[in-house]
């Protein structure tokens, strides 16, 4: 067999996600009992519970003496000599004796979880793959629920005399929780398309279950049994101190509670050992299950190499008050200067991961710029920025954002907020991230207008009418009737402008709003937001990974790469003669220029992470025509020929070669 | 189809509807749809969301039942397979699905994942298995020891190809790819797009290639079908669709997709 492509730079695109040594991952079930060994609690409830199943099994080795054998020189009494744990009402050793009833609790929990595990766990995975399972299973489980479970309980124990009868009962009865968590766990899993490429390759579904789903919802299952298990063990407890479960004198946790509550008024002691010890196991089981869910996902989830984000936000101090007042320097009719902006996040040793790395660029009021770039390359992170609106975590370090000659990044956060959606404005990918399902569109978008100006409730309803006309929505009364389940994707979009347009803004900031659109409704929204931008004046910053879209609504282009400006021109000039090698990458790899027949020339490899970029050029290592020096120095921006940048040391080599092809 | 053909075609689908039944209404997400394709070729599926492009797809992999028509593939009648048939269909017809991140099982290594279609087959080895997948690897340009690692620790294109190689390890005929660069950057999209280009040309692999983007699949296809409301609106060449398109919806498709330009 032949080898048709060349490994797609696996350098970056490994260190991306898993790192060095990621393969030094241990598998199996080996590997996941050394990792729950690993955890702390994991290793203490494990050994807590060890101990357990000894004196379950061996009660002999953990407690040589007689559990029926009396002291009658020590009778109700606190630890002494001798008796560590004290002793009972009758004078017999209360350590001997827990030890000695550990077996029928453990049973009791173990029949109790077998069960519950054996019916919900096939029922719930049968009933997440097949409709007409799910339909009978889910039916049949709620029947279970309703019934009373103490009732069923008692009766068992009535008619069977078996402690470990009633539990089995127990399991049955609680299987119908167990069954509903596994189903709704399983469900999304069974709708992924491996499952379905599984069925395609004519794997069974009772294969398709335990390999394809199960793995995936362990988890959940886990816990919940664990759950369970604890609530046996409290149920199996009581039914002993009741006396209705093993007969005096075998002992049994339930039965040494029950005893201690007779003596109570002798000796206050000889409640706490059983009743420490049901504590401690129950807390045990919790803890294991979360440690056991814990160490199943770890084996196959990515390991965050991303920096831990931090949950505080920015805070007060942390901003710069240095030196205010400074006018934008650039355009001097420039109605948004971003200048050397830059955002980082802190980084897991301490320092800090640069996300975006000293982005310029100026918008002009009724202009339209495109930020450019594919995903991971600081183009979303740069909209954030501009509208005050990062991630936890994540922070200005240094730069400027000019609105209206003013440097908000020097505001208060109060201040800043009265920006948003007045001042500048922002519409998202997803239009119906926007609009919140319980309120009619028309609501909603007066409510924007309430939010930015003191007016009546009526002369709000005329706005929002007044907006939705705007954003050439014919039918305004009964769109503004509609809830947002009622109207298509592209009417969601067009509200979506409304809303945005709502504070009369003069920055629209607009983050792929066509990506998520049918190709018909593209091309209206690209010209809805053209139209608005020369009606209104708004200078619209357009964030977009489609040369398509960017040449059908903006003049000019900043592309950016691994969080660096690349290049800045007019996109007529970037269609037709890119100057930087990456947007010359990016034009070639667009199959609306391609020619059938001909490869697509591609660039090798994928953006790399924020980590590993280098002090110099970003780009070398999937770069084309890589130069010795592109390695050595940072690489600063040139001016590359009218209202144009590039960030790239040989611009006359790339001109001349792609000339030539 | 108007090009009349010598040998039978390897997929021949004949008035094929499908009908979703809802709790109340019921669906009609295909209208009688007739189309075929050659061996060797490769037929793009374009259409707007809810076209029923998809449900194409979907029944000829047998993942929807089919309410009337035919569905032929490689001279036998694949309507209605069964299980148990499904398994031996498997290795002349493979599928390839959109989201790269839920495309793997992320429980199971890649070797795993890829054995997995032969360990259905019963048929091969245990070295046979080990040297097709690193033979399918090699192929889809991603390194041997891509087989140790989980799913977690490849980017998007890596996951696609490796979702690639799942459906080439058993050297089938018509690979069924349904929006496989859709959720790709554009410089991913580009490498995929050439791979599956080689696959085609170096494995003579036809595909019913599913995508609602023009560009792609015009780059990509032999031959276009253009459906609206499930239904065929307009099919032929691929070049003639889309350089002279003869139907309305076709051009307004054509006309809205925005396209670079300068100006």
């Amino acid at each position: 067999m032949t080898t048709l492509l060349p490994a797609a730079a696996l350098p970056g695109d490994v260190s991306r996600a898993g790192g060095p040594g990621a393969t030094g991952r241990s598998q199996g079930a080996a590997g996941h009992a050394r990792r729950l060994l690993r955890r702390p609690l994991g290793l203490v409830s494990i050994a807590y519970l060890l101990l357990l199943a000894v004196a379950a099994i061996a009660p002999g080795l953990l407690a040589p003496g007689d559990p029926q054998a009396p002291d009658f020189a020590h009778v109700a009494s606190a630890p002494a000599p001798g008796h560590i744990l004290g002793t009972d009402a009758l004078g017999r050793d209360m350590y001997t004796r827990i030890v000695y009833g550990t077996a029928p609790e453990l049973a009791g929990i173990l029949i109790a979880i077998a069960v519950a595990a054996a019916v919900a766990v096939p029922c719930g995975l049968a009933a997440s793959l097949s409709k007409r399972v799910d339909g009978v299973v889910s039916s049949a489980g709620d029947l279970v629920l309703s019934i009373p479970s103490m009732v069923v309980l008692l009766m068992v124990l009535a008619f069977s005399q078996s402690l470990n009868g009633a539990m089995a009962a127990l399991g049955l009865l609680t299987a119908p929780g167990l069954m509903r968590v596994t189903r709704s766990a399983a469900l999304p899993v069974a709708e992924e398309p491996y499952v379905a490429a599984a069925k395609v390759f004519g794997l069974g579904r009772v294969s398709i279950a335990v390999r394809h789903v199960l793995p995936r919802v362990t988890g959940p299952i886990v816990v919940n049994l664990a759950l369970i298990a604890a609530h046996a063990l409290i149920m199996a407890v009581g039914l002993n101190f009741l006396g209705l479960g093993l007969h005096p004198p075998a002992p049994s946790w339930g039965s040494l509670l029950s005893d201690g509550a007779a003596a109570l008024d002798q000796q206050a002691w000889v409640i706490i050992p059983p009743g420490g010890v049901v504590a401690l196991t129950v807390i045990a089981l919790v803890l294991l299950g979360d440690a056991v869910r814990d160490v199943a996902a770890e084996s196959w989830a990515p390991r965050h190499h991303t920096p831990r984000i931090n949950s505080r936000g920015r805070r007060r101090d942390d901003r710069r008050r240095d030196a205010p007042g400074e006018q934008a320097p650039g355009m001097a009719d420039a109605l948004l200067a971003v200048r050397d902006l830059r955002v980082a996040f802190p980084a897991v040793d301490g320092g800090l991961t640069t996300v975006v790395q000293d982005v310029s660029f100026d918008i002009r009021r009724g202009e339209a710029v495109g930020l450019v770039g594919e995903s991971g390359c600081g183009k979303t992170m740069t909209g954030l920025a501009v509208l005050g609106m990062l991630p936890a975590g994540a922070r200005i370090v240094s730069g400027a954002i000019w609105v209206n000659g003013r440097d908000v990044t020097r505001l208060p956060d109060r201040e800043r907020a009265a920006l948003r959606g007045k001042t500048i404005a922002f519409v998202s990918q997803e239009p119906m991230v926007a609009l919140d399902p319980l309120f009619t569109v028309g609501f909603q978008v007066a409510e924007a207008v309430r939010a930015h100006a003191r007016v009546s409730r009526a002369a709000a309803r005329q706005r929002a009418a007044d907006l939705l006309a705007l954003v050439r929505i014919t039918d305004q009364q009964r769109v503004a009737k509609s809830y947002p389940h009622e109207i298509s994707g592209g009417m969601a979009q067009r509200v979506a402008i409304a809303l945005a347009l709502a504070g009369d803004p003069e920055v629209l900031i607009a983050d792929e709003p066509t990506t998520a659109l049918d190709v018909s409704v593209q091309g209206e929204i690209i010209e809805l937001l053209s139209a608005l931008q020369a009606e209104k004046g708004l200078a619209v910053m357009l964030i977009s990974h489609d040369w398509g879209v960017v040449s059908g609504l903006c003049a000019r282009s900043v592309v950016m790469y691994a969080g660096q400006v690349v290049e800045c021109a007019r996109v007529a000039d970037v269609l037709s003669e890119p100057l930087h090698p990456y947007t010359a990458g990016l034009l070639g790899a667009d199959p609306h220029l391609a020619v059938p027949g001909e490869l697509l020339r591609t660039i090798p490899g994928t953006v790399p992470p924020p980590w590993t970029w280098p002090q110099s050029c970003h780009f070398q290592d999937r770069c084309r025509y890589v130069q010795p020096d592109c390695r050595g120095q940072a690489i600063p921006l040139v001016p590359a020929g009218i209202e144009r940048v590039s960030r790239c040391l040989h611009v006359e080599v790339l001109a001349g070669a792609e000339a030539a092809s | 189809m108007t090009t009349p053909t010598a040998a039978e075609p390897l997929l021949a689908i004949n008035d094929l509807r499908v009908t979703y039944r809802r709790r109340r209404a019921s669906v009609d997400a295909l209208k009688g749809i007739s189309l075929s394709i050659q061996p060797g070729q490769v037929v793009g599926l374009v259409g707007e969301s809810g076209s029923g492009k998809s449900t194409i797809g979907n029944a000829t992999l047998g993942l929807v039942p089919v309410t009337s028509g035919s569905i032929r593939f490689d001279g036998r009648d694949i309507t209605r397979v069964r299980p148990r048939e499904r398994k031996a269909l498997a290795r002349s017809l493979q599928a390839v699905f959109q989201n790269p991140y839920g495309s793997l099982n992320p429980t199971k290594t890649i070797g795993s994942t890829l054995a997995e279609p032969m360990r259905v087959q019963r048929e091969f080895g245990r070295a046979e298995i080990d040297q097709r997948i690193r033979d399918v690897l090699n192929e889809v340009g991603m390194p041997d020891d891509a087989a140790k690692r989980y799913p977690s620790e490849f980017s998007g294109g890596q996951r696609q190809r490796i979702a690639i190689a799942r459906a080439l390890v058993l050297s089938p005929k018509l690979i069924v790819c349904d929006e496989p660069v859709s959720a790709l950057d554009l410089s991913i999209q580009a490498q995929i797009l050439n791979l599956m280009c080689a696959l085609k040309a170096e494995r003579g692999l036809s595909m019913l290639f599913i995508s609602h983007d023009l560009a792609v699949v015009r780059y990509i296809s032999d031959s276009i079908v253009v459906l609206r409301h499930g239904e065929i609106v307009e099919q032929g060449p691929a070049a003639r669709v889309y350089e002279d398109p003869r139907v309305q919806y076709t051009r307004t498709l054509l006309a809205a997709a925005p396209r670079p330009h300068g100006t």
